[in-house]
């Protein structure tokens, strides 16, 4: 009685939970994979959550057209975001990780004031379409319509990411790529294409992160830096380079940060770093772990 | 191979951690703080030529909107009074406060030491004005504040605010929200100096009237917390009968939007200082507000002419109503006014200051008020509803909530 009980209190602390952690993976899985990839540190990555959000802004205007119409826009502004971003790095292949968080952090840094003189420095507001808005009763709790649709279409979204990567031939391509380039090289592969396609796709998903994410966590300044601090926490916790990594860090990350905050509301701004600390310390290398797989 | 490779992965992984250090600090850390403002001749003063006063808001950074807010209601002022204070022309020099108090403080001595400014007003954020103290004190120029207003800063002589203090909007509204919550009251509230400031400043009134809280106060992370799910949950959770809390800015719209999304709206009315619906919040925030009660010195619905002229001027020129932050510049520009004008032949910013001492009453908007020896108003508090009106959402005054500040 007292675990149902407990189980009743928290229930809608659990559900949002997997809103959040879904919405965490669409943003981190291309972090994860462009840095276990390409090698790269891209610090822009928050800036392409906020762009897809603003486009939400810009474009929704209460219909399901209107969203769909900022998923296009979004997933396609994000993507060539992407690539340029690759070729803009590519230079920096050799020079290590500072040269390219400085270039992408001053990108994040340009685009941000671009942003902010064109929708000003208040948070706006990004409605989800009408026919999604308003709260149902879940188990006798009130929760918002959006957030269980988006719980639904994010989990499709990961379930097809991670097919994508983990069960098809062209992930395969991209894991070896991962775990060797030089290798898949010498096989015959351009892996520079297999590169910019991976960057392009995890920019886009970022973008598509933000259109769908704008209602729950809007655009304004300061919005990127938050999403990029909370999406490298969860390539730190899941593991490089590893999209079952991403979606796990992702998942846990976001029940730390709703259900733990729920629970142990005092501790709540030492719960999300603190959860990194203790992953680092029992699993250095994160939840799951290519160098693991790699040595085993 | 595989080795130097595995060596590269761990050391990009160190570096990673490292990253995340360094943006979690760079987050707080790095501000918009860009020097704005014109340049300025030598010093003024004397009995002729026109009088400097620096305007001093944020341009830049997360506080941009209220600086506007302030820059505008000071212009109106000035556009009503053909650009002339106490008899003489004006001359005003804008600096950017920016966002923290090290852009503040570089501003404000830019006005005072190269701009050799008679008089200075504005300032939006607590940590700025306490970082500038010193400097007004020590240069002997008044600061007429018309927005920070932190507690903690008392004994001063050159340093007057046209606003209230910090914990006042709580203080206003205790004995109220006692008498009507019928049970008790959650208190939650943003993290930080403000949200702490505007909670004891409740309590002081609302525990003497019968006010029964619901556990401690809560805090939320600040500016982290967007998504306030699991503390709602904790309010539902609770017997509380009503809600007392404090944000502001991007904070103030996820409260309030989340607090109806999660089906608190309907079951436990919402108390708070004026802040959580003022400006342009409330367009944000939307129909989500409906129903929230907040306190202010200010409402623009206040019948009596000076506000029907300020409205209408200040509606002409932003398109917008004003807001506390509009009104209280308004007026710093008119206790300048006046204070200039009872400074006489010979306007320095000592005569200024001591003038500004001597005002007793002041028409404003928002009624007359007058400065205790705090240099803080003594002004009537009102409770406001977000209603809908024939001009969409807006803080509608309802009731008196009492006189603070004497």
């Amino acid at each position: 009685m007292g675990v149902l009980q407990w189980f009743d209190d928290n229930l809608v602390s659990m559900v949002d939970g997997v809103a959040f952690g879904l919405l965490l993976f669409t943003l981190a899985v291309g972090l994860s994979l462009v840095f276990g990839m390409m090698d790269v540190l891209n610090l822009a990555h928050g800036t392409l959550y906020l762009v897809g959000a603003y486009a939400a802004y810009s474009l929704s205007d209460g219909s399901l057209l209107g969203l769909a119409v900022a998923l296009g826009v979004g997933l396609l502004v994000g993507a060539a975001g992407g690539v340029v971003l690759a070729g803009m790095t590519q230079p920096l292949a050799g020079r290590g990780h500072l040269d390219q968080a400085v270039l992408t952090l001053g990108v994040s840094f340009i685009v941000a004031d671009v942003l902010a003189s064109a929708y000003g420095a208040e948070v706006l507001p990004a409605d989800p379409p009408s026919a999604l808005r308003g709260s149902v009763s879940v188990l006798g709790h009130t929760y918002p319509v959006y957030r269980l649709v988006f719980i639904a279409v994010a989990a499709a979204l990961a379930l097809v990411v991670w097919a994508l990567f983990e069960r098809s031939s062209l992930g395969a391509l991209v894991r070896a790529t991962v775990a060797d380039r030089d290798m898949v090289r010498a096989l015959g592969v351009d892996t520079r294409v297999v590169l910019f396609a991976v960057f392009a796709f995890g920019a886009g998903l970022a973008a598509l992160g933000g259109v769908f994410g704008a209602p729950i966590l809007g655009p304004g300044p300061g919005v990127d830096e938050t999403v990029l601090v909370l999406s490298l926490v969860v390539v730190v916790v899941g593991g490089l380079g590893s999209v079952s990594g991403a979606l796990l860090g992702a998942l846990l990350i976001g029940q730390v940060q709703t259900l733990g905050v729920a629970v142990v509301p005092e501790y709540a701004p030492f719960l999300l770093f603190g959860t990194m600390l203790v992953v680092l310390a029992v699993r250095p290398a994160g939840l799951v772990s290519l160098t693991k797989r790699q040595t085993a | 191979m595989f080795g130097s490779h595995l060596g590269r992965r761990a050391a990009g992984r160190s570096r990673l951690v490292g990253a995340v250090g360094a943006l979690a600090l760079l987050a707080t850390a790095c501000g918009g703080s860009s020097l704005g403002g014109e340049e300025g001749g030598s010093g003024s003063g004397g009995s002729d030529g026109p009088v400097k006063i620096g305007l001093l808001v944020p341009q830049s950074g997360v506080y941009n909107a209220l600086g506007n807010d302030m820059k505008a209601g000071f212009e109106t002022y000035l556009e009503q009074h053909d650009n002339m204070l106490g008899g003489r022309e004006v001359k005003v020099v804008l600096a950017d406060e920016g966002e923290t108090p090290e852009s503040g403080r570089a501003a404000a001595e830019k006005l005072v030491k190269k701009d050799k400014v008679d008089a200075v007003v504005g300032v939006v954020s607590s940590a700025t004005m306490m970082g500038v103290k010193d400097l007004f004190e020590s240069s002997k120029i008044p600061l007429v504040g018309s927005n920070a207003s932190p507690t903690t800063l008392t004994d001063t002589t050159y340093i007057w605010r046209t606003s209230y203090v910090n914990d006042e909007p709580g203080i206003a509204l205790g004995e109220y929200v006692a008498k009507e919550a019928g049970g008790p009251v959650y208190m939650i509230a943003a993290g930080y100096q403000a949200g702490e400031d505007e909670i004891e400043g409740f309590k002081t009134t609302f525990e003497p009237a019968g006010g029964e809280a619901v556990g401690d106060p809560v805090y939320t992370p600040f500016p982290a917390t967007t998504n306030f799910q699991p503390f709602l949950s904790n309010v539902q959770k609770s017997d509380a009968k009503a809600v007392f809390t404090f944000y502001a800015g991007g904070a103030a719209v996820d409260f309030v939007k989340q607090y109806a999304q999660f089906g608190l709206k309907d079951k436990m009315p919402l108390y708070a200082p004026g802040f959580l619906t003022e400006g342009g919040v409330l367009q944000a925030q939307g129909d989500a507000a409906e129903g929230v009660f907040t306190s202010m010195n200010y409402s623009p619905d206040l019948d009596n002419e000076l506000n029907t002229a300020f409205v209408a001027d200040y509606e002409a020129k932003t398109g917008t109503k004003p807001t506390t932050y509009a009104m209280a510049t308004y007026d710093a520009a008119k206790v300048l006014d006046m204070a200039i004008e009872k400074a006489g032949d010979e306007v320095t910013s000592e005569t200024i200051n001591a003038a500004i001492g001597e005002l007793g009453d002041i028409a404003s908007p928002r009624g007359t008020w007058k400065f205790n020896d705090n240099g803080t108003p003594i002004q009537m508090w009102y409770l406001r509803e977000v209603q809908k009106t024939a001009n969409g959402l807006e803080n509608v005054r309802v009731a008196e909530l009492g006189t603070l500040g004497d």
